[in-house]
């Protein structure tokens, strides 16, 4: 087995790089991958949280990377999917304790056994961004729609160009149909004018986002919500399938009469 | 006699003259130039061909401190004296402008002929430098200032994301968008075939006939010389509204919009 690494960044905090990696990490393991997600935000860990597992946590890969475990033992298995697993990392070091070389060789080291390696960029494009990239195979850029996000993620898609990592795949989240129509957040077709790559995935604003990330369960796991499907496009085309982009649609009067959106 | 030219790596400040002539005299020249024209040098990358010239040390130390001065990064000095390589690699710098990947795809364009920029001389060509012992990229490794060696403008093929820097002391053309967030700083003109929604600055070495094109002038900022005009993004989202190609200007003084009329 040779696994792909795909390293999920954004630039600018925020915008949903740890529950996208929960969530496609969720959708690729119920698909029958074999998943690692691994956290790369050394210091400000979150993807424990958010997927569940933070109670499990015994060693992270900083104890492997300076000799106090061995990698398997580092990886928490998720029960709730045939074979996902969590690389965690060190909550109370930070970027500096992992440099570009020993993610690549951790990544090197999981390759032969995993079908995808998650790995969730921080913020910024500081030395924890440059760690999540070094071993990347494809990059997922998530941006939300306005502004300041999206001119981050450009910077980004930039940086991402000259590390020859690209051509970086967009996920544009927390689209909102209803207020794009409205001209209040930019379209899919306003950020393409700027950021000009191929999108990924649109995954729509979803209140039940909320809920399930405080709960540590990723909708992509079993959940019917908008978001929940958008996810699971997104897993399929990661894994080659030709699944047609769906651009949300604002739920017409009758749907809204009856109180569900598509 | 300095001159100054555009590499793939940054820019190039090559010094010549008399070999005796004391390395302080060349900095004060340097100096001037780096005062005169602050806005083409600010945040910038570059290295120094001094031919044979000797430097000491204190040479090189005052060198960049001056440099830091005034916000400019040295990555290189090519020396032909053994010596001066030397001490160049023990301040971890690079002593060679052997590029660390090939270029990305860039062309060279006609000399300009006008006399605000000193044409090159003679191109220095890395691969008759002794070859780099200790190799150091340029610190900003992701500015695509991307040409093999130094001409007289540099051809991008290719969109400009936010962050992104092409400087020159040439023309710069760039055949996509420029983004907002992108800069673009020429000694010359600035041609985008595309739309222009970040900062340009042309004629960034004091040519006050420089001027800016392109097929969409929606700019965040536009300077040519010394003037400079910026505007607010929703004056930027209005300009287009004719969707002719522009040209920018300094007419009076003032940075004027002309759209292209094929029949003016």
């Amino acid at each position: 087995m040779e696994g792909t690494v795909v390293t999920i960044t954004s630039g600018k905090g925020g915008v949903g790089k740890t529950t996208t990696t929960a969530n496609i990490g969720a959708a690729l393991a119920m698909l029958g991958k074999k998943v690692i997600v691994i956290d790369g935000d050394i210091g400000l860990r979150n993807l424990d949280i958010v997927m569940g597992l933070e109670n499990r946590i015994v060693y992270d890969v900083v104890d492997y990377l300076e000799g106090r475990c061995r990698l398997r033992q580092a990886l928490i298995r998720d029960k709730r999917a045939p074979e996902l697993y969590l690389l965690p990392t060190a909550q109370t070091r930070d970027k500096s304790a992992v440099s570009p070389e020993q993610m690549v060789q951790v990544c090197d080291e999981l390759r032969a056994e995993a079908d995808f390696m998650l790995i969730d960029s921080p913020a910024g494009i500081e030395q924890g961004f440059q760690n999540a990239l070094a071993p990347a195979n494809k990059v997922l850029v998530v941006t939300n729609p306005e502004v300041s996000s999206v001119r981050d993620a450009d910077r980004v898609i930039g940086l991402v160009e000259s590390k020859e990592k690209g051509p970086a795949h967009l996920v544009i989240n927390r689209l909102v149909a209803a207020r794009v129509k409205k001209q209040e957040m930019l379209s899919t077709q306003d950020i393409m004018d700027v950021l000009s790559t191929d999108i990924i995935g649109i995954v729509p604003e979803d209140e039940s986002i909320l809920s399930s990330t405080n709960r540590g369960m990723p909708v992509a796991f079993n959940g019917a919500s908008p978001a929940a499907s958008a996810f699971r496009d997104i897993a399929r085309r990661l894994c080659g399938e030709d699944v047609p982009l769906v651009e949300p649609k604002s739920p017409s009067w009758w749907q809204k009469l009856f109180g569900r959106a598509e | 006699m300095i001159a100054i030219k555009g590499l793939r790596q940054g820019l190039l400040i090559v010094f010549s003259g008399p070999a005796d002539e004391p390395w302080l005299t060349r900095l004060r020249e340097l100096e001037s130039k780096l005062d005169t024209n602050a806005g083409f040098f600010k945040g910038g990358t570059v290295a120094f061909d001094v031919r044979e010239m000797a430097l000491s040390d204190d040479d090189l130390q005052r060198s960049l401190a001056l440099l830091k001065a005034h916000d400019v990064t040295l990555w290189a000095v090519v020396s032909q004296d053994a010596g001066t390589q030397m001490r160049v690699r023990g301040l971890g710098l690079s002593d060679t402008l052997a590029a660390p990947k090939p270029a990305q795809p860039t062309a060279l364009l006609q000399p300009n002929g006008k006399g605000e920029i000193e044409s090159p001389a003679q191109t220095p060509s890395p691969e008759t430098k002794p070859p780099a012992t200790t190799s150091v990229a340029p610190p900003h490794a992701d500015e695509p200032v991307t040409l093999t060696e130094a001409t007289d403008g540099l051809l991008a093929k290719r969109r400009v994301r936010s962050g992104q820097v092409l400087r020159h002391p040439g023309h710069i053309v760039v055949i996509g968008d420029v983004n907002p967030g992108a800069q673009l700083i020429a000694g010359g003109d600035i041609i985008v075939w595309g739309k222009l929604q970040g900062a340009a600055h042309a004629g960034a070495l004091g040519d006050v006939r420089a001027v800016i094109c392109a097929l969409e002038m929606s700019p965040s900022l536009v300077k040519i010389a010394d003037a400079a005009l910026a505007l607010r993004p929703n004056e930027q989202k209005k300009r287009n509204r004719a969707g002719k190609a522009e040209q920018a200007q300094l007419i009076d003084q003032q940075i004027t919009f002309t759209p292209w009329d094929k029949n003016a």
